[in-house]
């Protein structure tokens, strides 16, 4: 009797667990989202993930929103996460490179497969095998083609032809870099425009402006200058405004954050590069679905495109979903 | 009566004869030497640097840098270091702008509301400096350590209130006060007093010249009255006897520890000071980042200043002419159209050049 009862129990667990094996296929997977950091980008990553979630019915988990950038922060929530036991899929954008490839695959193995967001582990090059290929994708914005794109469009702002001037935080932040390096590439297509610098700033804004001022000085025919971040595109403003040169000389600048949006409403930019972030989430999203629902391969890398704003539409109904709002 | 150490240099400097007294002439005042020649370089390297619009830029941009080192230069002759200054300026930023921002987005006039964040963060702003100096005079806490503590302190209360981002939204009369001049020249059409001359047209804007920037006023005033606190009252000679040699001054009957702390105090004012106008200039608050150095910054120009780190020497008037320098070797560079990373450089090697220099002609005159 003792042994029949045993029997029973084995194979009630068996057949469940069979069950649950061939359910996985086709199942509609649970979706966990754990942002890198509190912030306006990562708020409209998860809306866009709630909502396409919401669309297709999917379940979805949202862990805390942390309040620093970094591994030891990250690490502990997504471990906590994988822990639940209920999730099929952590949408994460990783705080390290190199700290997170660890971790994360602990995850993968246990079961639940990972799309990173916004950043990437290793070089982000997940098509080819390598010891941090194991997430689904990685949907993110290239840098690179930003810069590339901010390039074209103050060209066509600046009449195709003068001196411009880059303004940047860092020498040493891979993320700036690579916006400058773009913008370098788009520019190099127009024969009658010249670069006439790289500075950096440090992200002191005082310093900005003292850069941009006496960069102003030694070539006062200066008509654009690209700034990669609010310090910078906001100091070459004052040093613009100081020169008495408003208006003669276009700034381009990254990121609709609401600061930058209010600058360009006011004047002080004239130009700004808007990322992405809802539609980062939407397609993380839609890849789980392909993945666990349809069964199809997914892209290993997915880059939505870019919005720039102008004051000709910066009041466009259309176009506020693209400025970042943490609200 | 000139301080202690200003005495003694007086007396060795009169056995000296011709030869060794231009030696320790140019010695000491190597760096206004250093200063001219840079000028007249960068005039011949650098395109339209030699203009009036070129010493607006560094006395406009270097004033916040100069507030600082400031500061930093009372701490670093009483034989200390003051790391917090940077962050504190952060916070100090971040705080004046929220309560600017919050007060007016509920209905307050700009007129209550910005001199209110003005005041209530230069208030606060003592705060970090009593604590450090405390810390220093009562519990003998090496300067580093806690002022090292303050830096962590400071930039963790900033991120707390402004969550990494910067505070924007300020009234809009906040940037007309930082960035007002008290007069504008216009060739051929000539002054024009606190505001720009009214019937301007776009093409002029260009050769329109701001004198006198409010900002500056600020901070030349605020100068002269701590050079003079430094260099012609007690509590200047205080400073100094603390620096030369700490034991001493405390036999001689100097309240030692009260004397710390009001210097800790001056630096922390400085700092609060300088993030108050960082918010006026740019009608911004922001926290400092870690990439700014901005208190490493001002102990380098303390240093080519001609202070020293071991105390008892070191004036406002030399550690202006240091942010001078930096600040010029910035924009000459840029302006020359040489890398920026070479200024990097620059900067280092002038640095260890001034402790080289003062090493070797303090010891002349107290021979």
């Amino acid at each position: 009797m003792k042994r029949f009862v045993v029997f029973l129990l084995v194979s009630v667990l068996v057949v469940g667990l069979m069950s649950g094996v061939t359910l996985a296929q086709g199942k509609k997977p649970k979706i966990a989202w754990c942002p890198a950091i509190d912030d306006p980008f990562y708020y409209m990553i998860g809306k866009g993930i709630a909502d396409k979630c919401k669309e297709l019915g999917l379940e979805l988990f949202v862990a805390e929103y942390p309040k620093a950038w970094g591994p030891e922060v990250q690490v502990p929530i997504l471990e906590a996460v994988a822990a639940r036991g209920d999730i099929d899929v952590i949408i994460t954008g990783p705080t390290s490179k190199e700290a997170l490839i660890a971790p994360l695959k602990r995850i993968h193995d246990s079961g639940i497969e990972i799309i990173t967001v916004d950043t990437y582990i290793g070089d982000g090059d997940y098509s080819k095998p390598s010891e941090y290929s194991f997430p689904l994708t990685f949907i993110g914005t290239d840098n690179f083609q930003g810069g590339v794109e901010v390039a074209h469009h103050l060209a066509e702002m600046i009449g195709k032809k003068g001196k411009v001037f880059i303004e940047t935080t860092n020498p040493d932040v891979s993320s700036v870099v690579e916006r400058v390096e773009g913008f370098k590439k788009g520019m190099s297509e127009y024969p009658d425009i010249e670069i006439v610098g790289v500075e950096y700033n440090l992200d002191v804004q005082e310093k900005a402006q003292q850069q941009v001022a006496a960069a102003l000085q030694a070539n006062p025919d200066i008509v654009g200058i690209f700034g990669t971040n609010l310090y910078s595109a906001q100091g070459a403003y004052q040093a613009v405004v100081n020169a008495g040169l408003t208006g003669a000389v276009k700034i381009a600048s990254w990121d609709a954050t609401e600061d930058l949006i209010k600058a360009l409403k006011e004047g002080k930019v004239d130009l700004v590069l808007a990322q992405k972030p809802y539609e980062i989430g939407t397609l993380a999203v839609e890849a789980a679905y392909q993945y666990f629902v349809e069964g199809k391969e997914v892209p290993k890398r997915m880059v939505p495109g870019f919005f720039f704003f102008t004051r000709d539409n910066v009041n466009d109904p259309e176009s506020q979903k693209y400025i970042y709002r943490a609200d | 009566m000139p301080p202690l150490f200003i005495r003694l240099r007086i007396m060795a400097y009169s056995h000296f004869g011709y030869g060794q007294r231009f030696a320790v002439q140019l010695g000491r005042n190597w760096v206004v030497l250093f200063l001219v020649i840079l000028v007249v370089l960068f005039s011949f390297t650098g395109r339209g640097f030699f203009s009036p619009k070129t010493l607006n830029n560094i006395l406009l941009t270097s004033s916040p840098a100069l507030l600082l080192a400031a500061g930093e230069t009372f701490v670093i002759i009483t034989g200390g270091i003051d790391l917090s200054v940077g962050f504190v300026r952060g916070l100090i930023s971040v705080i004046s702008a929220i309560i600017m921002r919050d007060l007016y987005a509920r209905g307050y006039s700009p007129s209550f509301c910005i001199p209110l964040g003005i005041v209530v963060g230069l208030a606060l702003g003592l705060l970090p400096g009593l604590i450090n100096g405390i810390l220093v005079a009562r519990f003998r806490v090496p300067p580093f350590i806690a002022t090292l503590g303050m830096y962590g302190v400071a930039n963790g209360f900033a991120l707390r209130f402004s969550k990494g981002f910067p505070i924007t939204f300020l009234p809009p009369e906040v940037g007309q006060i930082g960035n007002g001049f008290f007069a504008y020249f216009l060739p051929g059409r000539g002054l024009s007093f606190f505001a720009r001359h009214a019937d301007i047209v776009e093409g002029e804007m260009r050769n329109l010249i701001g004198i006198v920037p409010y900002a500056i006023v600020v901070v030349a005033v605020l100068l002269l009255i701590f050079a003079f606190i430094l260099s012609r009252t007690q509590f200047g000679q205080h400073v100094y006897a603390i620096g030369g040699n700490i034991d001493a001054a405390r036999r001689a009957g100097i309240p030692v520890e009260r004397d710390l702390i009001r210097v800790y105090m001056i630096s922390s004012f400085f700092a609060a000071l300088s993030g108050v106008m960082y918010t006026l200039i740019f009608s911004i608050g922001t926290h400092t980042q870690f990439s700014a150095s901005l208190e490493l910054f001002a102990i380098a120009a303390v240093v080519i200043g001609g202070a020293s780190l071991m105390g008892g020497k070191g004036s406002i008037g030399g550690t202006t002419l240091g942010v001078l320098v930096l600040a010029l070797l910035e924009i000459g560079f840029l302006m020359s159209g040489i890398l920026p990373f070479y200024r990097y450089i620059a900067v280092g090697t002038i640095l260890i050049f001034a402790v080289v220099i003062d090493q070797t002609f303090p010891e002349i005159i107290y021979e």
